[in-house]
């Protein structure tokens, strides 16, 4: 008959798996508890991380501000008329209309329900207010939404009207100034001292008066309404926007008037667009990749901008926001991953520990029932139920918290542990129940005793070969593969399997770690005995021979070296993040205080500046061009770097007033360049486009392009990947001079210096990028989970210390007992004890914050942490010392206390009974 | 062979409680035995045997009655007074021989003379001769692992010696051992009986060895039945 039909299932004896259930339940409910809390902490994190992905999305949207917003431009259809004029088009407010439906077509159901309803705008040119002490701009806008313009209540006067009664009107090129009502918000007018049917004395660039009209003075229904964003001199007059001292005001047109607006000035200076700005309530993680690739193949139909059709010409910085969301929503995955990892590993190693407490005590028990006939298969059968019913309900408590205390859970992580619960203590159980039935007699055959030894030395060696060769696999991959998910459509921000051996890399390394310290740690231990054997103290000698007996015990230091090395790296890790986020305030803002003046206000940069540098607690003042996205060519492509033109010996001096590093390259840009005509330039890239010795050409408009020369490698400047620094007075020497647009400040009145300045412009101040940083769900979720992770991983490798010692305290007295049979004190045996515990938690005190340290160093760069603190490149391991030395104090406590609690509870123990429990 | 008793126990009692259970395991046991004089002890597994072998050594107290060696109360000592009775004048042969795993044999029979702290010269001196007198002198710088069972129990046997005891305990010395290696064992200790003076009390449950001792006392559910001298017993199954 076939083998498997006459294979019996195992008999199962029911009392024999409650007894030993009850007489080891504290053994048991310690394996339940750290099962129960390793698969809390691994159940909520995930769902936390996730949950914070959908905030950092919609935060960096927010963040972004109108950046975020989805435009569309088009021209208008030409107005030439029959006889050579310009023809008034009074259905030009339903040409908008169609504009803004074609428009909202494009945008596709996924982005649609994204974005707020969209509103059109069209803007006149900035027009300059004549006839007053003080400089004044004026500009006509005309707002319209799905359900028209904003809401107004007209106060005096009436709306806007059209300008002729008649249908078809052409007017002569070089005619009068062609007339437009607008009306005006109740503050502008009185800004004014204006009022329904006065004319606004203005006139354009060109010195040509303009003819607007006050219809009425209207008050808005809702000054919160987005659409007034858009304009926002159309609620009050805002001063600056056009420079320092400058007040700009707004008239607003009406479906009416728009005709006359298009007239009123020259036929390209009436700007139209189509604003949609996103909801970022409504944006979530997992729409984020189908949004930015929708906003892309938007962006990539554009026309050009000098094509006088009337295509649709799309411009976002969405795409660009979410991108860096799911990047960054990536690394903070990926961290996690790794430092789950971390703990799961460590895990897995104290559960095994537990497991070779628990199978211990249960030697004899398991030893007799298999001397009484009991087959390998029912205990096997009997000890697995045991450890699953364990296992699982332990796990099912820890995701059961999990859910409570998150808004989902992810049970894929608690797999291993587990697996490692259910499986270890029958796998060892088993194992120790086979050895009670086979004959345990040494081989009386030196030849037989030496093959045995080489058999168990091959069998460890290949073990560690194995562990090595992942190790090595792992950090390969890490460094060439990089921790970041391949970009895609179809990413949904799920761990993929190409990315397990990466993240794997630093339980790996720790693993690797202890396996060299269980090997060196023997011969430590053997070389102190050696010396020991030569003193005249009996202590020595028997503590050292107690060490050099136990340290070849492989699970103890391999879980305490683990846990140890990856404790210090969370620690490591956490510190690093923190510290990043000072230096990342510090790179973003690039001083204490940063103005971006707005485009309109730019000539009144220097003034502004002096402004600055004479308020008080104000250090440095350096003030620089900088534009994104500069077109630059090289002899072979066109780049778009940014471009920054400033003052280098100002810049350095500033630099020298920060923590940011100095860059004494700085000092080459006002050299003379390298070949004649050359300015230098230092520059800094990514892929290697840009690299010292790289010939670049700057152009210019009606003018030859401007000959740069790299020269050195640029500081790296956080939010850009691409730089290229150019001394203001040599390009001005070249022949371009700067248009400052940037103010950088330092000194501690840097923040009160830069506000209130009267000009338009964006205030960036350090101290509120840090704190903005540090409340970033993504960032403050990282650092609470590393500061966790190091928590529960020192939790572990106390635990692990305590079980070690325990697992070998039966051994450990037994060998002690003996000693006292040859006269040993009690006293004296507790020092023996201590000489036996104390070498690997100090060589674990020592060896592990270094390995955790040397972790941090192999393993930070490939993190991507740059992401999340916002550096302009990866940081360097920041190491605190101090909270390392805790851990370190932590073990020596620990095992200082287990010696005498040890001590004084086999004191209890009577010398005959510890000796008939070893034979 | 003396004529003064070296070790004289008198009216000896002692209980184990297991829940409500008290197994009398030493039940008014009294003998004496000559200095230089081997006896062993036999009895069923159970019997009492390493009992009274371990409140002989001072491993476990008595609840009743005395036990002498060479004029010393054992019972009446305290940790520190046990202590100095194993250092000088007691020890110890197991069955699981007991050896220190990373020492060599050498520096295991040394080791009670570390204790004694016997200065070096003499203690290599000492353990020499040990190694001599039982055959290991070749295999002095082996650890016990290199070294074969009877190997081992011999080395654990020269530690015993080291230090000079007046009596020497020995609970089923052989009991790990096969029968050929298990009497060379028990002639090494007959034969140091006789060149060193050593009193020797052996449990062992082998007909063959109990032939070489001096006396054998038999214990049985606690009490003593004392056999004439050289006259072996039938053997006695499950003895442990």
């Amino acid at each position: 008959m076939n083998r498997w039909l006459t294979r019996r299932w195992p008999a199962l004896h029911w009392p024999s798996i409650r007894g030993r259930g009850r007489t080891d339940a504290g053994a048991l409910l310690l394996t339940a508890t750290v099962i129960a809390a390793v698969a809390l902490l691994a159940g909520a994190a995930p769902a936390l991380l996730r949950a914070a992905a959908d905030n950092a999305v919609q935060d960096t949207v927010r963040r972004a501000g109108n950046d975020s917003n989805v435009l569309v431009h088009a021209n208008w259809e030409r107005d030439d008329g029959p006889t050579g004029g310009r023809v008034r088009m009074p259905s030009l407010a339903e040409e908008l209309d169609n504009f803004r439906a074609r428009a909202t077509n494009a945008l596709g159901p996924d982005l649609d329900a994204a974005l707020l309803p969209p509103v059109a705008a069209v803007d006149g040119p900035i027009l300059s207010i004549t006839g007053g002490n003080v400089p004044r701009t004026f500009q006509f806008t005309y707002l319209a939404g799905d359900l028209g313009g904003p809401d107004v209540t007209w106060v005096a006067g009436s709306p806007p009207g059209s300008a002729v009664s008649d249908q078809y009107v052409e007017t002569p090129y070089d005619g009068p100034p062609w007339p437009v009502q607008v009306g005006l918000s109740e503050a502008d007018a009185a800004a004014l001292d204006l009022g329904p049917g006065a004319r606004i004395p203005v006139r354009d660039g060109q010195g040509r008066d303009k003819d607007v009209r006050i219809s009425g003075i209207y008050r808005p229904a809702d000054s919160a309404d987005p659409a007034w964003r858009l304009a926002p001199a159309l609620l009050r007059p805002v001063p600056g926007a056009d420079g320092v001292g400058t007040t700009r005001f707004a008239g607003l047109l009406s479906r009416e008037s728009l005709p006359d607006a298009r007239l009123a000035v020259d036929e390209d200076q009436l700007r139209r667009t189509v604003h949609f700005a996103p909801v970022p309530d409504a944006l979530t993680w997992d729409a984020t990749a189908a949004l930015a690739s929708q906003v892309v193949k938007l962006k990539a139909t554009s026309g050009s901008s000098s094509d006088r059709e009337q295509s649709l010409k799309w411009e976002s910085q969405l795409d660009t926001a979410l991108r860096d969301a799911r990047a960054r929503n990536s690394a903070a995955s990926t961290q996690a991953a790794v430092l789950l990892a971390g703990v799961l590993t460590a895990t897995v190693l104290v559960l095994l520990l537990a497991a070779d407490l628990l199978v211990r005590r249960r030697t004899p028990v398991l030893s007799a029932a298999r001397q009484r006939g009991a087959a390998l298969p029912d205990l096997g059968a009997e000890l697995i139920i045991e450890s699953t019913v364990v296992s699982l309900s332990a796990a099912a408590v820890g995701l059961a918290l999990a859910r409570a205390v998150a808004p989902g859970v992810s049970w894929t992580w608690s797999v291993p542990v587990v697996l490692a619960g259910a499986v270890a203590g029958p796998a060892f159980g088993t194992l120790a129940a086979a050895r009670a039935s086979r004959d345990r007699r040494q081989p009386a055959n030196p030849a037989a005793r030496r093959w045995l030894r080489a058999t168990g030395q091959l069998r460890r060696a290949a073990v560690e070969a194995a562990v090595l060769i992942a190790a090595v696999a792992a950090f390969v991959t890490l460094h060439q593969r990089g921790l970041l998910p391949v970009a895609s459509d179809g990413d949904t921000g799920e761990l993929t399997g190409d990315l397990i051996l990466p993240i794997s890399a630093l339980a790996l390394g720790a693993l690797v770690g202890a396996l060299v310290l269980l090997r060196l740690l023997p011969l430590g231990a053997r070389f102190a005995l050696r010396q020991a054997l030569r003193s005249r103290r009996p202590l020595a000698v028997f503590s050292a021979a107690q060490a050099a007996t136990t340290a070849g015990r492989a699970l103890p230091l391999l879980v305490l070296v683990s846990t140890t090395a990856l404790a210090s790296f969370a620690l490591i890790l956490g510190a690093t993040v923190t510290r990043g986020l000072t230096d990342g305030a510090w790179s973003t803002v690039g001083a204490d205080a940063r103005l971006d003046v707005g485009g309109d206000a730019e000539a009144a940069t220097p003034a502004l500046a002096e402004r600055i540098a004479a308020a008080p607690g104000v250090e440095q003042v350096v003030v620089a061009q900088v534009t994104d996205s500069a077109r630059v060519f090289t002899e072979s492509t066109l780049l778009t770097p940014r471009l920054v033109i400033v003052d280098t010996a100002a810049f350095r001096r500033l630099l020298a007033t920060t923590p940011l590093p100095d860059a004494p390259a700085l000092a080459r840009l006002t050299a003379p360049g390298p070949g004649p005509g050359e300015v230098p330039a230092l520059v800094r890239s990514t892929d290697g486009d840009l690299r010292t010795g790289t010939r670049l050409q700057l152009p210019r408009d009606d003018a030859p392009a401007i000959r740069l020369a790299a020269v050195g490698t640029a500081p790296a400047i956080a939010g850009t990947n691409d730089v290229v620094i150019v001394d203001a007075a040599a390009l001005a020497d070249a022949g371009l001079p700067a248009v400052p647009n940037t103010v950088w400040v330092t000194g501690p009145g840097a923040g009160r210096a830069v506000s209130n300045t009267g000009v338009a412009s964006d205030v960036v101040l350090r101290a509120d990028v840090l704190r903005a940083q540090r409340v970033a769900p993504l960032t403050a979720g990282l650092v609470r989970l590393a500061w966790t992770a190091a928590a529960v991983l020192l939790a572990l490798g106390l635990l692990g210390l305590t079980l070690a010692a325990a697992a070998g305290a039966s051994e450990r007295w037994q060998t002690l007992t003996r000693l006292r049979t040859l006269g040993l004190r009690p006293r004296d045996a507790r020092w023996v004890a201590a000489g036996e515990l104390l070498p690997p938690v100090v060589v674990t005190a020592v060896c592990g914050p270094l390995l955790g340290a040397l972790l941090a160093r192999l393993t930070l760069g490939p993190l991507d942490l740059r992401l999340l603190t916002g550096q302009a490149v990866d940081p360097a391991a920041v190491l605190p010392w101090w909270l390392l030395g805790l851990v370190s104090v932590a073990l020596l406590a620990t095992a200082a206390t287990v010696v005498p609690v040890e001590s004084a509870l086999r004191r209890r123990d009577r010398l005959s009974e510890v000796l008939r429990a070893g034979e | 062979m003396s004529s003064e008793p070296l070790l004289s126990v008198r009216g000896v009692h002692r209980r184990f409680r297991t829940g409500p259970t008290v197994v009398h395991a030493l039940n008014g046991v009294s003998f004496d035995v000559a200095a230089g004089s081997m006896v062993a002890l036999v009895g069923r597994s159970g019997s009492g045997k390493t009992t009274l072998l371990n409140v002989i050594g001072g491993l476990d107290r008595p609840d009743a009655g005395t036990v002498h060696v060479d004029g010393t109360d054992v019972t009446a000592l305290d940790e520190d007074g046990l202590s100095r009775l194993r250092r000088e004048k007691v020890s110890y042969v197991f069955q699981s021989f007991g050896l220190i795993p990373v020492l060599s044999a050498a520096e295991n029979v040394a080791a009670p003379l570390r204790m004694a702290r016997v200065a070096p010269t003499e203690r290599e001196r000492r353990v020499e001769l040990l190694l001599e007198l039982i055959g290991l002198a070749d295999h002095a710088r082996q650890r016990p692992a290199e070294l074969s069972g009877g190997q081992q129990q011999r080395v654990a046997i020269a530690r015993a010696l080291a230090a000079s005891p007046q009596l020497l305990l020995a609970d089923e010395p052989t009991g790990q051992l096969d029968a050929e290696t298990g009497l060379s064992v028990m002639a090494l200790l007959r034969g140091i009986v006789e060149s060193e003076g050593v009193t020797v009390l052996v449990s062992t449950h082998d007909a063959v060895m109990m032939a070489l001792a001096d006396r054998v006392i038999r214990i049985h559910d606690g009490h003593l039945d004392e056999q004439a001298a050289g006259q072996p017993y039938a053997p006695v199954p499950d003895a442990g």
